[in-house]
């Protein structure tokens, strides 16, 4: 008969336990993060992890905590065998929905010069650089080929709305197919909000098309980073955000901020412009070595150790507001405390292995080129063409998913099969991203111990856990961000 | 055996029991300190030589080696949960995924 966990264990006092398969990290603290073959993690100080390595568990509380994180078991029990299984099944269950999200590069044309683009945008003026409808009809089709059930549809550019009428069109055409092929479809453009107007925001409505900007921080910062004539970016961005919230509801748009050399010191002035334009989702970006960033060198402007002291600021300064009675969200801690507390996955495509690159999204850009990545797109804007995959004029969705060009780097970037990802105890929070190494390493797995982005998300990893550990209030919100 | 690098400020030998070190633990130590340092390992018959040599221009810190050492602790602790874990490891996996695999027609 199967013993279940829960029924009570004669009270010995050592030994009978056997390990089932961990790997552990760590802590500056001095405690020890562990987590179990499915990735879930709990924190033990030195002792206890000292009492786990020799099975030599005295402590009946540890010992209850041990078993149900799956980290021993008596070696009669199967129980948890099964779940592990279970869990490591459903952690990967959602791959076979492959494709969810498909970005339309609508146009590359832009009013906008931001230092860090990495679009490489065109002038506005420039013809030639707008995707046509047959294209937009070919994307169209390749996106509804995905076996997802639900398909997410964003207008990107240059600023997406200088061709509104291929994003109408687009929207239309997809609510046929979706109804058609019973799918749930949703759209979101991307776009600065300059050229807003009473037509596109009854659209919007009408259409449910959801509106993502960018916001990064206040009128000194955004305006230095993101110029274009006039010089008053930041009041048509806010402009722009205040008439959306008021005409269409207080959830039809987000802004995301991008990191610059500006933006250091000052995290606690960028949450609090977007605590009081109403946005209570935020998320803190790095910025990206792709498209004019990489030629502008402000990619390159700080470093990670820089860039860690501003998430660390911002995020208290969340909490604080937390603390205050308003409910704002750092997004990028909720995509990863999801990950860390529930047996669930936001799907966010840069943080996941295997890589999301083609497999969770897909770029269609104006020219017909498919791309594995928004980032890999941008390579190409810099003459690296590795992430594209074909075009939609000559090829299938099989031929894109199923292409060499996608197909190794997800192959050789899988974290399973990476030194030290691979016994890594933050694996299942943190991701592969084969674009980002190719940029900066040449190399699509890199190498760890140089890596900006294991630095950084090790660095968020030891924050979080940090913070969730010492601060009861952080722990509660934490545990309300892993649900959101 | 003589390590000589006359191209840097600072080396240093670090040895490790062959008996109770692996070379893989000793060489995932190594990788995991790359930024820092960079080792060069050989053995005697009794002991594996690492020669530590700085990663980058700047040379490196004892504390650098300190961290090195207990991380070959830390690897061939990781090496022997590996090896015990093995085969209820593969159990696990074997039930997560059984479901995808394909039966042949009868």
């Amino acid at each position: 008969m199967r013993r279940r966990v829960d029924s009570p264990e004669p009270q010995t006092p050592s030994g009978g336990w056997s390990l089932l398969p961990l790997t552990f990290h760590r802590l500056s603290s001095g405690s020890v993060a562990v987590s179990n073959a499915a990735g879930e993690l709990v924190v033990l100080s030195q002792p206890e992890f000292e009492a786990l390595m020799s099975c030599e568990i005295h402590d009946q509380a540890l010992l209850r905590t041990l078993k149900a994180k799956h980290l021993v078991r008596d070696p009669d029990d199967d129980l948890p065998i099964e779940l592990l299984a279970m869990k490591v099944r459903t952690r990967y269950a959602a791959l076979a929905e492959l494709t969810k999200l498909h970005i339309f590069v609508v146009t590359l044309r832009c009013e906008h010069s931001c230092q860090y683009c990495q679009v490489s945008r065109r002038s506005s003026n420039r013809a030639g650089y707008d995707m046509s409808v047959e294209t937009a009809d070919a994307a169209l089709a390749v996106a509804f080929a995905s076996p997802s059930r639900s398909i997410k549809l964003e207008f990107q550019g240059g600023e997406p709305f200088l061709n509104f009428g291929l994003i109408r069109h687009l929207v239309e055409q997809a609510e046929s197919l979706a109804e058609a092929t019973d799918r749930d479809v949703s759209f979101v453009v991307t776009s600065n909000l300059a050229l807003l107007d009473d037509d596109i925001i009854d659209f919007c409505r009408d259409h449910s098309v959801f509106v993502s900007t960018s916001l990064d921080g206040p009128i000194g910062i955004h305006n230095a980073n993101r110029p274009r004539p006039g010089g008053d970016s930041w009041q048509r961005t806010m402009s722009g955000i205040r008439r959306l919230q008021d005409e269409i509801g207080p959830d039809s748009v987000s802004a995301l901020m991008t990191t610059s050399e500006a933006s250091l010191g000052r995290a606690s002035e960028i949450v609090d412009t977007y605590v009081e334009a109403g946005l209570l989702d935020i998320f803190l970006r790095p910025i990206s070595p792709y498209g004019l960033a990489l030629r502008t060198g402000s990619h390159s402007s700080y470093d990670v150790t820089r860039w860690l002291k501003f998430y660390r600021e911002g995020l208290e300064r969340i909490l604080a507001h937390n603390r205050a009675g308003i409910p704002v969200v750092e997004r990028y801690a909720a995509i990863i405390l999801r990950k860390l507390l529930t047996n669930e996955d936001s799907g966010y495509v840069d943080l996941r292995s295997p890589s999301g690159i083609g497999i969770g999204a897909l770029i269609y850009n104006y020219d017909g080129d498919v791309y594995a990545s928004d980032e890999g797109r941008m390579l190409a804007e810099m003459k690296d063409h590795t992430f594209r995959l074909g075009n939609l004029h000559a090829d299938s969705y099989e031929d894109f998913v199923l292409s060499e060009q996608l197909l190794v780097p997800l192959d050789e970037s899988f974290a399973l099969s990476a030194p030290m990802c691979s016994t890594c105890a933050f694996e299942r929070c943190c991701g592969a991203d084969p674009v980002f190494h190719h940029a900066t390493a040449q190399d699509f797995l890199g190498r760890k111990p140089t890596s900006a982005f294991c630095q950084r998300n090790m660095g968020v990893f030891e924050l979080i856990l940090d913070l969730y550990h010492s601060d009861d209030f952080a722990r509660i919100t934490f545990q309300r961000w892993s649900m959101s | 055996m003589v390590f000589e690098r006359k191209d840097v400020t600072r080396s240093e030998i670090v040895r490790f029991d062959v008996e109770a070190y692996s070379f893989d633990a000793i060489q995932r130590a190594a990788y995991r300190f790359c930024d820092r340092i960079s080792v060069e390992v050989t053995r005697d018959d009794a002991s594996w030589l690492c020669a530590v040599f700085p990663a980058a221009a700047t040379d490196f810190s004892d504390e650098d080696v300190a961290a090195f050492r207990i991380e070959c602790l830390d690897q061939t602790l990781r090496e022997r949960i590996r090896i015990e874990t093995e085969a209820v490891r593969n159990l696990i996996l074997a039930h997560a995924f059984a479901g995808l695999v394909e039966q042949p027609p009868s």
